[in-house]
C-alpha cells in the first residue's frame, strides 16, 4: 500500500472509498476512484489496486484485470496485488496469464507453499505435464511428514500427483509412485482402484485380477469391477463369464448385481431358468424397484415375453394357493409376494403400452392395501402415459397425502400438477415445504431448485404464458452465471486446504456447465417462445377489436359500442389516476433505486413477464441462448435445428446453411430436419439477389444433401423411405402441402393414416399430429381434425386430448374402471 | 419377525383412516382420528401399514387387512396392551368372531341385544380383561360413536 502521505483532501476521499467498499457500494466508490486517479499526481497511491478491486466486486473482471496490470506497472511487485491478478486471470481462464503470474509470486514468497502449488497447476491445466510434476515433486520433497503419520493434506497432494502422472500416460511412474506412498494415502478404496486401472493399461493382467478380486469382496455391487476383472481375465466366452457371476453370487448370497448381470447376457431357455430363481427370491422377500432393475431388458422382445409368463403364472397360482407354482410345498408365501407380483405386473403392462391390463393389476393390489404408496404412484404414472395428466395428479396427490413428510413423494406430485398445468396448485403442494414467509415460487428460486423451474417453463408455455416462462428461463440461466460466478472464492480456498483434485475437478466441471440439461431445457424453451413471438408479437392493444360486427344486429351493435365507449371513459380516468400516483412513487422510487444500486453488487434488473414477452429483437435474446449450446451441446440434433429456425427468420443464408450440415451429419433422416431442408431449400430459390460467392457455396454444398432432386422427388423419397413411421409421414405431409397447396386432401390423408402398417401409434406422435391439424400445417382443415380427433378416441380412449370437448372439464368419468376401486374404499353399509 | 410396530403421526394419518374405512364396517369421524393421534400403533408388515390399533383403555378399534390376517399381526398388536386393563365391544359377525382376546384372558361379561343400529347381527359381546391385582384402572365401559 502507499508508503507516501496523501494530502488531506484525497486522503479523506481515500478513506470514503474504503468506506464504500465495505458496504458494497461499488458505483459510489467507483466514482471517487475515478476522481483520484484522474489527478496523475496520486495515481501511484494504491488508487488502481482499489479502484481494479471494485470493479471486480461488481463482477467487471476484464476491467479488473485492466487495472491491476496498471497498479502492477506502478508496483512491480506487490504481492496483494499479483495474488488478486492471479485470481481474476483463474476466474477468467486466461491460463498463460495465470502462470506468469504464479511464477512471478513464486519468486517473490518461494517459501510460501500456495505460491508452489499454484505454479503446478497452471502448468497442469496448460497441460505441460512434465513442468507441473517436476514442480509438484519439489514441493513434495519440501514437506515433511514422517512415514508413519497420516496427514490428510499430504495425502491429497499425494493423489493430485498421481493424477497428473495418469493424465500424461505415465503409467509405470504412477504406479511405482502409487506403490510407494500408499501407506500415507487416506482413501484407501482410490488407491486399490488406481491399481487395478494402471495394472490393466500396462498389461499385467494377472495382478490385476487380483486388485479386481478384491475391490469385488469389498463391494460386490459395482459394475464397473466386474468390467475391469473381466478385462483382465481376458473373457471371451459366455461360459466363462457366467462362470465368474456364479462363483461370486456363492461368496456374497445377497448381492443382486451377480445375479442382475447374467440376465443381460444370456438367451431363451437358460434366461428363464435364471429369470424364475431371480424373480422369486425378490417377490419373496418384496423389492419394490424390481421392474427398474429388469426394465433395460424391455428391448429384447423374447425375454420381455418369458417375463410376462413366469410372472403371470405367479400371480395366478399366488391367488389360489400362496405358492407360486400350484404344485409346490414348503413354506407359504406371505400375503406380500402377490401384492409385489401385482405391482410389477402392472408397470411391465404399462411399459408395453396394454394400459387397461395395467390399471386392472394396480387396482387389484390397491384393493388389498390401499394403504401402499408405491400403487398410486405407479397407479399416477400409468395414467400419465395414457395421456390423462389432470387424473395423474389426482393419484399422485393420493399418494403424497399418505404420507406428508415424504418431500420426494410431495416434489413428484407437485411436477404431476405442473404436467397437467396446474401450476398454482403445484406451487401450493411445494409450499409444505419451503421457507416460511416468502413464497414458495421465490424460495425455489433462492434455492435454485431447477427442476420446478424448468416444468413451470414447459408448463406457462403450454398454457401460452410466455411472460411468465421467459422469467422461468431467465431465472435459470441466472443460476448458471451465480454457480459460474462463485467458483471465484475456491481459487483461494482449495489452494489453502489443499484439496486439489477436486479444485481441478471442479474447474473442469465450470467448464462445460451449460452442457447441463437444465440448461438445454431452458435454453430451448426460451427460444422456441422468441421465435414465437417474433412470428406473432403480441400488441398492445385490447382484444375488442375481435368484435365482428357483420354477425350482429344494429341494435345490438349500438348497445355495445356505447358500452365499450364507456368502458374506455372509465379507463381513461382510471389510467390518469394512475398516471399520477406513478409520478409521485417515481420519485421515492428514483431515490431508494439509486440506493439500492449501490448496495447491491451485483444488481440484477428485476424480471418482468410482461416486459420480457414484448421485447424488441426477439432474435436477439434467443441467440443469447443458443451460444452455449453450440458450444457445449454440438452432439444433440435439436441445438442446430433451433439454430436454424433463428437464422431462418434472420436471413442469414450461410449460418443456415452450417446448421443443416451439422444436423445432417448427426441424423439426416430427422423428421424436424427434413422440414428445415426443404424450407431451406425454397427460401434459397426465393433469394435471387444473394452475392455471387454465396450461391456458389449453397448450391455447392445443397447438391451434397439433395443430389439434383427436386424438392418434390426429394420429399417423396422421404416418403417411401419412411413409409411405416408416423412421425416421418408427419412431416412429409407437412412439407407435401407446403411445396403445393393444391395437395392439401392428399397430405392430409397421409398424416392421419392410423393403419397397422403405421408403427408408432402412440400418444405422443398423435397429439403431434393433431397439433399440426389445428396449427396451419395443413392450412384450413377443421372437418379433418374432428374426424381424426374421434379416430384416436377409438383408439386410445383415455387419452384427454382426444375426448369430445364436452367433456373436457371432468373427464375422470370417462375412464372406465379407476372410480370401481376408489369406491371400495368408501363405506358400504 | 416381518411384523413391526409403528406410529400413527399427523404425516401418515390418513394411511390409518384408510384402514379403519376398508376394515370396519363402521365409520368413525374426524374427531376420533385426532384423539387417535396421542395412542394409536398401526402394524406394518415390511414397512406397509397393515393393521391398525388405537390404543386406549377401551379398545375402540383393532383390526387388519383382509390379505393379512391370520399371520399373527392381531396378536402382536395385543402383545402392546397385555399390560393393561381393557375392555370392548365385540360384534359377531358371520360367525368369524375371533377368539383372540379370549386367548389372551379376556372374558364374555355380558351379551348386549341389538346393540349396534346399522350392522347385522347386531348383537354385541362386552369382553373384559381385567389382571390379577385389581387397580383403579378399570376403564369406564365407553360408547362407541356409531
Amino acid at each position: 500500500m502507499p508508503n507516501v502521505q496523501l494530502p488531506p483532501k484525497e486522503s479523506n476521499l481515500f478513506k470514503r472509498i474504503l468506506k464504500c467498499y465495505e458496504q458494497k457500494q461499488y458505483k459510489n466508490g467507483l466514482k471517487f476512484c475515478k476522481m483520484i486517479l484522474s489527478n496523475p499526481k496520486f495515481a501511484e497511491h494504491g488508487g488502481w489496486h482499489v479502484y481494479g478491486l471494485l470493479q471486480r466486486s461488481d463482477k467487471k473482471y476484464d476491467e479488473a484485470i485492466k487495472c491491476y496490470r496498471n497498479a502492477l506497472k506502478l508496483d512491480k511487485d506487490n504481492l496483494q496485488i499479483l495474488r488478486d491478478l492471479s485470481l481474476l486471470q483463474i476466474q477468467m481462464r486466461d491460463l498463460e496469464g495465470y502462470r506468469e503470474t504464479r511464477y512471478q509470486l513464486l519468486q517473490l514468497r518461494p517459501t510460501q507453499r500456495a505460491s508452489w502449488i499454484g505454479y503446478a497447476i497452471a502448468y497442469h491445466l496448460l497441460k505441460d505435464y512434465d513442468m507441473a510434476l517436476k514442480l509438484l515433486e519439489e514441493f513434495r520433497q519440501t514437506q515433511q511428514v514422517p512415514p508413519n503419520k497420516m496427514d490428510y493434506e499430504y495425502s491429497e497432494l499425494i493423489l493430485y500427483q498421481n493424477q497428473v502422472m495418469r493424465e500424461a500416460d505415465l503409467f509405470q511412474e504412477s504406479l511405482e509412485h502409487i506403490e510407494t506412498y500408499e501407506k500415507q494415502i487416506c482413501d484407501k478404496l482410490l488407491v486399490e482402484e488406481i491399481k487395478g486401472e494402471i495394472l490393466l493399461k500396462l498389461g499385467r493382467l494377472k495382478e490385476a485380477s487380483e486388485v479386481f478380486k478384491n475391490l469385488i469382496d469389498r463391494n460386490a455391487e459395482n459394475w464397473c469391477y466386474y468390467e475391469g476383472l473381466e478385462k483382465a481375465l481376458q473373457i471371451s466366452t459366455l461360459e466363462e463369464r457366467l462362470q465368474i457371476y456364479e462363483e461370486i453370487s456363492k461368496q456374497h448370497p445377497r448381492a443382486i448385481t451377480p445375479r442382475r448381470l447374467p440376465l443381460t447376457l444370456v438367451p431363451g431357455e437358460r434366461f428363464r431358468e435364471l429369470m424364475d430363481k431371480f424373480l422369486r427370491v425378490n417377490f419373496s422377500k418384496g423389492c419394490p424397484p424390481l421392474f427398474t432393475t429388469l426394465k433395460s431388458l424391455y428391448y429384447n422382445t423374447e425375454k420381455v415375453s418369458i417375463i410376462q409368463e413366469l410372472v403371470t403364472n405367479y400371480e395366478a397360482s399366488l391367488k389360489t394357493c400362496d405358492f407360486f407354482s400350484p404344485h409346490e410345498n414348503g413354506e407359504k408365501e406371505p400375503p406380500t409376494t402377490l401384492l409385489w407380483v401385482q405391482y410389477f405386473l402392472a408397470q411391465h403392462f404399462d411399459k408395453l403400452g396394454q394400459y387397461s391390463l395395467a390399471l386392472d393389476y394396480i387396482n387389484a393390489a390397491i384393493a388389498s392395501t390401499p394403504t401402499l404408496i408405491e400403487l398410486f404412484y405407479v397407479k399416477a404414472k400409468i395414467y400419465k402415459h395414457i395421456g390423462n395428466l389432470k387424473e395423474a395428479a389426482k393419484w399422485m396427490d393420493e399418494a403424497q397425502s399418505l404420507d406428508t413428510a415424504d418431500r420426494f413423494i410431495n416434489s413428484k406430485c407437485a411436477k404431476y400438477m405442473l404436467r397437467a398445468n396446474m401450476i398454482k396448485e403445484a406451487e401450493e403442494m411445494c409450499s409444505k415445504f419451503t421457507r416460511e414467509g416468502t413464497s414458495a415460487m421465490e424460495n425455489l428460486n433462492e434455492m435454485q431448485c431447477m427442476w420446478f423451474q424448468t416444468e413451470c417453463i414447459s408448463a406457462y408455455q403450454r398454457l401460452g404464458k410466455y411472460g411468465d416462462a421467459l422469467k422461468k428461463c431467465h431465472e435459470v440461466e441466472r443460476h448458471f452465471f451465480e454457480i459460474t460466478d462463485d467458483q471465484f472464492d475456491f481459487h483461494t480456498y482449495c489452494m489453502r486446504k489443499m484439496t486439489l483434485r477436486a479444485y481441478v475437478d471442479l474447474l473442469r466441471l465450470e467448464d462445460i456447465l451449460r452442457r447441463h440439461a437444465f440448461y438445454f431445457k431452458a435454453a430451448r424453451s426460451a427460444i422456441e417462445i422468441y421465435l414465437k413471438l417474433y412470428d406473432n408479437p403480441l400488441t398492445n392493444e385490447s382484444k375488442q377489436q375481435e368484435m365482428n360486427s357483420e354477425n350482429v344486429s344494429a341494435k345490438e351493435l349500438k348497445k355495445m359500442l356505447s358500452k365499450q365507449r364507456r368502458a374506455q371513459k372509465k379507463a381513461k380516468l382510471e389510467e390518469e389516476r394512475k398516471h399520477a400516483e406513478r409520478e409521485r412513487q417515481q420519485k421515492n422510487q428514483k431515490k431508494k433505486r439509486d440506493e439500492e444500486e449501490e448496495e447491491a453488487s451485483g444488481f440484477k434488473e428485476e424480471l418482468i413477464p410482461e416486459k420480457l414477452e414484448r421485447v424488441e429483437n426477439p432474435l436477439e435474446e434467443a441467440v443469447k441462448f443458443l451460444i452455449p449450446l453450440k458450444n457445449l451441446v454440438a452432439d444433440n440434433i435439436d441445438t442446430h435445428l433451433l439454430a436454424f429456425e433463428i437464422y431462418f427468420r434472420k436471413g442469414k443464408f450461410l449460418l443456415m446453411l452450417q446448421s443443416v450440415k451439422r444436423a445432417f451429419a448427426i441424423n439426416s433422416n430427422n423428421p424436424w430436419l427434413h422440414e428445415c431442408l426443404i424450407r431451406f431449400s425454397k427460401s434459397v430459390s426465393n433469394h435471387s439477389n444473394l452475392p455471387d460467392i454465396v450461391s456458389k457455396v449453397l448450391s455447392q454444398e445443397m447438391q451434397k444433401i439433395f443430389v439434383n432432386k427436386d424438392l418434390e422427388s426429394f420429399n417423396e423419397d422421404f416418403l417411401k423411405r419412411n413409409a411405416t413411421s408416423l412421425q416421418h409421414l408427419l412431416s412429409g405431409a407437412k412439407m407435401m402441402y407446403f411445396l403445393d397447396k393444391s395437395r392439401q386432401e392428399k397430405a392430409i390423408a397421409l398424416a392421419t393414416r392410423l393403419d397397422e402398417t403405421v408403427n408408432d401409434k402412440n400418444v405422443k406422435t398423435l397429439i403431434k399430429v393433431s397439433e399440426a391439424l389445428l396449427d396451419g400445417s395443413f392450412g384450413n382443415c377443421s372437418s379433418q381434425y374432428e374426424e381424426y380427433r374421434m379416430a384416436c378416441h377409438n383408439l386410445l380412449p383415455f387419452t384427454s386430448a382426444f375426448l369430445p370437448a364436452v367433456n373436457e372439464i371432468d373427464s375422470p368419468s370417462v375412464a372406465l374402471n379407476h372410480t370401481a376401486n376408489y369406491d371400495v374404499l368408501a363405506n358400504e353399509i | 419377525s416381518r411384523i413391526k410396530l409403528g406410529d400413527v403421526t399427523p404425516h401418515n394419518i390418513k394411511q390409518l383412516k384408510r384402514l379403519n374405512q376398508v376394515i370396519f364396517p363402521v365409520n368413525y369421524n374426524d374427531k376420533f382420528c385426532k384423539d387417535v393421534l396421542e395412542v394409536a400403533k398401526p402394524v406394518c408388515f415390511d414397512d406397509i401399514a397393515v393393521g391398525a390399533n388405537p390404543k386406549r383403555l377401551y379398545i375402540m378399534t383393532l383390526g387388519c387387512l383382509a390379505p393379512y390376517q391370520r399371520q399373527g399381526i392381531g396378536t402382536n398388536l395385543l402383545l402392546e396392551l397385555q399390560a393393561l386393563n381393557h375392555v370392548l365391544n365385540i360384534c359377531e359377525k358371520d360367525g368369524t368372531f375371533d377368539n383372540i382376546y379370549l386367548k389372551f384372558g379376556s372374558e364374555i361379561i355380558e351379551t348386549k341385544k341389538n346393540y349396534s343400529k346399522r350392522i347385522q347381527p347386531a348383537d354385541a359381546h362386552l369382553l373384559q380383561k381385567n389382571l390379577k391385582v385389581p387397580s383403579g384402572q378399570n376403564a369406564d365401559v365407553q360408547k362407541t360413536d356409531n
